[in-house]
């Protein structure tokens, strides 16, 4: 295997890093907390998305139903990100090579450019749709995207599982282990 | 009568096991799909929650909160339901043998039967149209008492996969080893 870079090694012999290795109960409680978080982002994202599908909440303010899941899906984002930097300091190394762990990253910076170029652009006219009128083409090709973002997100999540088998046994038939180093 | 362990056997070699165990990919796809409708269902459950808190939605009467989130709750609990039968079927040995499985069951029943009977309450309340119903303080705290199930019930979910750490010698997991951690 390839030498990573030095701050994933400082990252893996971390006082966290150990803790998280060590205590017995540091894995299941962080493991759960990050699906928990996981499930907050994707359902209050699905919320908005359906909106501007026009699939519920058809007459109801787009603002308002935005601005009211906005704080939960950031605080629940940045409580996946922590959980999930925890998580990657108690294998920094192996995350660090796995394919699928490479992909969910890049998947997530693409959920990120989805979202700024539907605020930044998209969004800046949302008063003209914002009720009782359809909103835009590229209103509902962005909440299509955000729905198969986060759908991959967490399929990729299941699949580091899978490859590194340090949350559950891989049977030897299974090979998810895209080439990497 | 069979033991517990006896059926989780009996599953084990059902056509149904075997085929989720040969398609490679199945699995973890199967738990994505899992975990994503745990977070339609999540967050359904939320929003009619925080809206009895008075936290969101203040703009509609309860019943219309609930008439919106009542098709993603209850799509959502099937397919939720239907996944996870699968992912027994995947390995019943080690979902049933474990305390975390068990519990987790007990509270779903708990949380699905509180739901169907405030359903029931609330298509009472959209006949008489305008009428809102006082949200007393039982119905507050019954949210948050609902919002904490429903919080344990995805940490037990992914307790199963930690099953011996979480719960030691309570663990069912750790008796059929032999009783070594």
């Amino acid at each position: 295997m390839n030498t990573p870079p030095s701050f994933i090694h400082a990252m893996e012999t971390s006082a966290i890093g150990e803790w998280m290795r060590s205590n017995l109960l540091a894995m299941p409680l962080v493991n759960a907390a990050h699906v928990l978080c996981i499930t907050l982002v994707f359902g209050t994202i699905l919320v908005v998305d359906m909106r501007l599908l026009g699939l519920f909440d058809r007459s109801r303010s787009v603002m308002k139903t935005s601005d009211e899941m906005l704080h939960l899906t950031w605080g629940a984002f940045i409580g996946a990100a922590v959980t999930g930097v925890m998580f990657f300091t108690a294998n920094a190394t192996t995350y660090w090579f796995n394919t699928a762990f490479r992909f969910k990253m890049l998947v997530i910076v693409l959920a990120g450019v989805n979202m700024a170029i539907f605020q930044f652009i998209t969004y800046r006219s949302v008063v003209n749709w914002d009720r009782n009128s359809p909103s835009p083409r590229a209103a509902k090709v962005a909440a299509a995207l955000s729905i198969l973002i986060w759908f991959s997100v967490v399929v990729l999540g299941r699949l580091i599982g899978f490859t590194k088998g340090y949350d559950v046994e891989v049977p030897a038939s299974i090979d998810f282990d895209f080439g990497t180093p | 009568m069979m033991s517990l362990l006896e059926i989780a056997k009996a599953m084990d070699v059902t056509s149904l096991s075997t085929s989720l165990k040969s398609i490679t990919w199945l699995v973890p796809l199967v738990q994505s799909v899992h975990i994503l409708m745990v977070g339609v269902v999540f967050v359904s459950i939320l929003m009619i929650s925080l809206r009895v808190l008075g936290r969101v939605r203040m703009d509609e009467p309860l019943s219309r909160t609930w008439r919106r989130f009542a098709p993603s709750l209850w799509g959502g609990v099937a397919v939720m339901v239907v996944s996870g039968v699968l992912l027994v079927f995947s390995e019943p040995v080690r979902e049933l043998m474990t305390l975390s499985f068990r519990l987790k069951m007990v509270l779903l029943v708990i949380c699905v039967v509180s739901a169907v009977v405030f359903g029931r309450r609330m298509r009472g309340a959209a006949s008489v149209t305008a009428v809102e119903l006082p949200l007393s303080a039982a119905m507050r705290a019954a949210a948050v008492v609902t919002l904490v199930l429903w919080i344990a019930i995805i940490f037990l979910g992914r307790a199963i996969a930690y099953d011996d750490s979480v719960w030691g010698s309570w663990s069912p997991a750790i008796l059929q080893r032999g009783g070594s951690l």
